[in-house]
């Protein structure tokens, strides 16, 4: 992959559910040591977007891209490159969370296993325990732990944080900014969809936010703070909420 | 020194982190040879993004503040600007020009305007010699 080559090029996306379009005319890029942060409501159909870059859903028009491949006749090719971590993570539940890794691990051409140490010590993980008897904040650790010992390209993250307590919250944005951005920085890329925006304020360079399936706001983190003044969570309330509903 | 970022002002997260470290230079609380925190560490406790710290670090060092030292890092540096004194005096220009500006809209004089600078550069000297004795 070229530097110019974006990661992510999302061109006139539409997903039509029945009548319904979840997303439409979609349009995004997203350079390659980036950490691009994807905002928008419950509905507002980040979940539809992710799942057609990742091939899980068939796009109705437009044009996806990841690494400038085709996700849908370059599957494996793309695949091999990211990891995605969903809101509700799911593992075989006979599993222990040895075996889970073990299992993750034979899916990817690399794994490190100094990372991994260092995550299951970090998140005081138990290798022995079956992932059935693990809570909520465990289980997202786990899945964490298995998308950055690859060492993808592309790092996607659908509501990672959702449902948990603040210290996994803040434990698992501080993993994504170190152990993961660790080598080579300029080739990790993050995708994250989420509406927790104040809690991944610093680690975002540049985000979109979409609304009823369009792009409404694309900026650069910086410039937002400097032309708005606020927060990005008061510019995504404010652009998104008629004036008056704001506190 | 601790160095803290706040995302409501409007100023870019990397400048906040640049501005607190020349402060903290210009004070005395960071002296010639003192390491900064690695990048990993720092943009890790203040949970900002990599490229935040490396750009401020980066912009630290072309302003001469700060300099890459094999196997340590990035420590202060001794001596000071990097720049010709005319350079250096073009670069001050542009902040005194806004404070004028500033002066103007306030109703300020430059009487007092002057007043104010000599009140602000005993405060500093107060606060360096607070610190303890520097080179």
């Amino acid at each position: 992959m070229t530097q110019s080559t974006p990661v992510i090029e999302i061109d006139q996306l539409g997903r039509r559910f029945g009548r319904h379009d979840a997303v439409n005319g979609l349009s995004l890029r997203v350079p390659a040591g980036r950490c691009y942060g994807f905002f928008g409501r419950n509905g507002a159909g980040k979940t539809t977007t992710i799942k057609c870059l990742l091939n899980l859903l068939r796009p109705t028009s437009g044009r996806v891209r990841v690494f400038g491949l085709d996700p849908r006749r370059d599957e494996v090719a793309v695949k091999s490159r990211l990891a995605y971590v969903p809101d509700q993570v799911a593992f075989y539940p006979w599993m222990t969370v040895r075996e889970t890794l073990n299992y993750m691990a034979s899916f990817r051409a690399r794994w490190n296993q100094q990372t991994e140490k260092a995550l299951l010590e970090r998140f005081r993980l138990d290798v022995r325990q079956k992932t059935s008897h693990l809570s909520k904040g465990q289980r997202t650790q786990l899945a964490l732990a298995g998308a950055i010992c690859g060492e993808p390209e592309l790092l996607v993250l659908d509501e990672p944080t959702s449902g948990l307590d603040p210290i996994v919250r803040r434990e698992f944005i501080q993993t994504v900014i170190g152990a993961y951005q660790d080598a080579d920085p300029g080739n990790r890329t993050v995708f994250v969809s989420t509406h927790l925006i104040s809690e991944f304020e610093g680690l975002i360079d540049e985000f979109t936010i979409i609304d009823a399936g369009r792009e409404v706001l694309t900026l650069e983190s910086d410039a937002a703070r400097g032309r708005f003044e606020k927060p990005l969570e008061e510019i995504f309330v404010s652009t998104l909420a008629p004036a008056g509903a704001t506190a | 020194m601790r160095l803290q970022v706040s995302f409501k002002s409007g100023k870019p997260v990397y400048l906040q982190v640049v501005d607190q470290v020349k402060t903290a230079v210009a004070c005395g609380t960071l002296r010639a040879g003192d390491p900064l925190p690695g990048i990993r560490p720092l943009a890790e406790s203040l949970r900002v993004n990599r490229n935040t710290i490396a750009k401020a670090y980066g912009e630290l060092e072309s302003q001469g503040v700060i300099q890459t030292a094999a196997g340590k890092g990035c420590v202060v540096r001794d001596g000071g600007s990097p720049y010709r004194k005319d350079v250096r005096l073009d670069l001050l220009k542009h902040d005194i020009d806004a404070a004028v500006v500033q002066a103007h809209h306030l109703q300020i004089g430059r009487a007092d305007f002057l007043r104010l600078a000599e009140a602000r550069f005993d405060a500093f000297a107060q606060q360096r010699h607070e610190a303890g004795p520097t080179s």
